[in-house]
């Protein structure tokens, strides 16, 4: 079950080491020990955040901020514990680590893939969780500790990330075949570019869930067929 | 550089991320089955993806040659997922795609 694991998140290892590396690489230069960038990978494990950190650290801003603007950065989150609640049984300890774990990855992959034949959910849950998580600290504590040093150029690595949304993407075609959920979210989307490009994210799966659930409660063809 | 400062801010930043993800679980817990969760739980998935890889190519500069690379390179990762629907080989032979443009390999 490693092995599936490890394998399923293999993806997630090419997106996570360089963007992990990029964060390292920036925090080591506002002049801290290399391993908070570790700790940070650890406690936070968010990566816009992070990134977000190194910006608001250089400027020493203040807590209350520090707190707003992390909530807003990641309040799309909010939409993915909705879309896993049948996912996730009472597993304890372990489900509220899953639930820490929750990043884009994360959820991208387990709203869209099938537990292997015979693995145990809970267990192959928790295994992706804690590889993905190891990924993103491996990157950040390589960045901040090799800094300059590093001699294997990730220019482009970044690429792993839209590689695989846009697999699930087809993944998830796959499975829905209905056009209307894409469609709203393409239009969503385009809004959200048009108005909020600084929080596209938040703004255009709020929008999109919204039209989608507007939709089943006005129209009747909608509320048959979804 | 303040260390008190930086354990302060490491903490508020982990608290602040954990209240986003765990709220639907708290709100919500038992009711799973409801048709209106069973719903969403359907259909954000499909919406967030498309979003997310609208998002990922936003970044991306059309106007110089980074924009045809993620064209190609793009194409590539569909092409290999219709091709053999074997997620790691699409993701790779795109990023390596990608990659060996970017760095100009040839």
């Amino acid at each position: 079950m490693i092995r599936a694991a490890l394998k399923t998140t293999l993806p997630i290892f090419f997106g996570y080491l360089p963007l992990g590396i990029a964060f390292g690489l920036l925090f080591q230069e506002l002049g801290y020990p290399w391993y908070f960038a570790t700790l940070m990978g650890i406690c936070i494990y968010a990566g816009a955040a992070q990134f977000m950190a190194v910006g608001l650290l250089a400027a020493g801003a203040g807590f209350v901020e520090i707190a707003i603007a992390t909530f807003f950065l990641n309040s799309r989150h909010i939409f993915y514990g909705l879309a896993l609640l049948n996912s996730f049984g009472d597993w304890g300890l372990r489900k509220l680590y899953l639930i820490f774990g929750l990043t884009d990855e994360v959820y991208s992959l387990m709203s869209t893939i099938e537990v292997p034949e015979g693995a145990d959910k809970p267990q192959f849950y928790f295994l992706m969780t804690i590889f993905s998580q190891s990924y993103w600290i491996l990157g950040c504590t390589l960045g901040a500790w090799a800094g300059t040093k590093l001699v294997f150029n990730t220019q482009g690595m970044e690429f792993a990330a839209t590689a695989l949304f846009t697999v699930l993407l087809i993944e998830q075609w796959i499975k829905v075949r209905k056009p209307l959920p894409f469609i709203i979210a393409l239009i969503a989307s385009a809004i959200a570019l048009l108005l909020f490009a600084q929080h596209m994210l938040l703004f255009a799966i709020s929008l999109s869930l919204i039209i989608m659930m507007l939709l089943r409660v006005t129209n009747q063809k909608v509320r048959d067929e979804y | 550089m303040n260390i008190e400062y930086l354990f302060i801010v490491i903490a508020i930043m982990s608290a602040a991320t954990f209240a986003t993800r765990l709220p639907p679980f708290v709100l919500f817990s038992g009711r799973g089955q409801h048709p209106l969760l069973q719903f969403i739980a359907k259909y954000t998935p499909p919406m967030v993806m498309t979003i997310l890889v609208v998002y990922m190519l936003k970044s991306v500069d059309y106007l110089s040659a980074e924009g045809f690379y993620a064209a190609i390179a793009l194409i590539v990762t569909i092409g290999t997922h219709l091709w053999r629907r074997n997620a790691l080989l699409s993701i790779v032979a795109g990023t390596v795609t990608f990659m060996a443009l970017v760095q100009g390999w040839f």
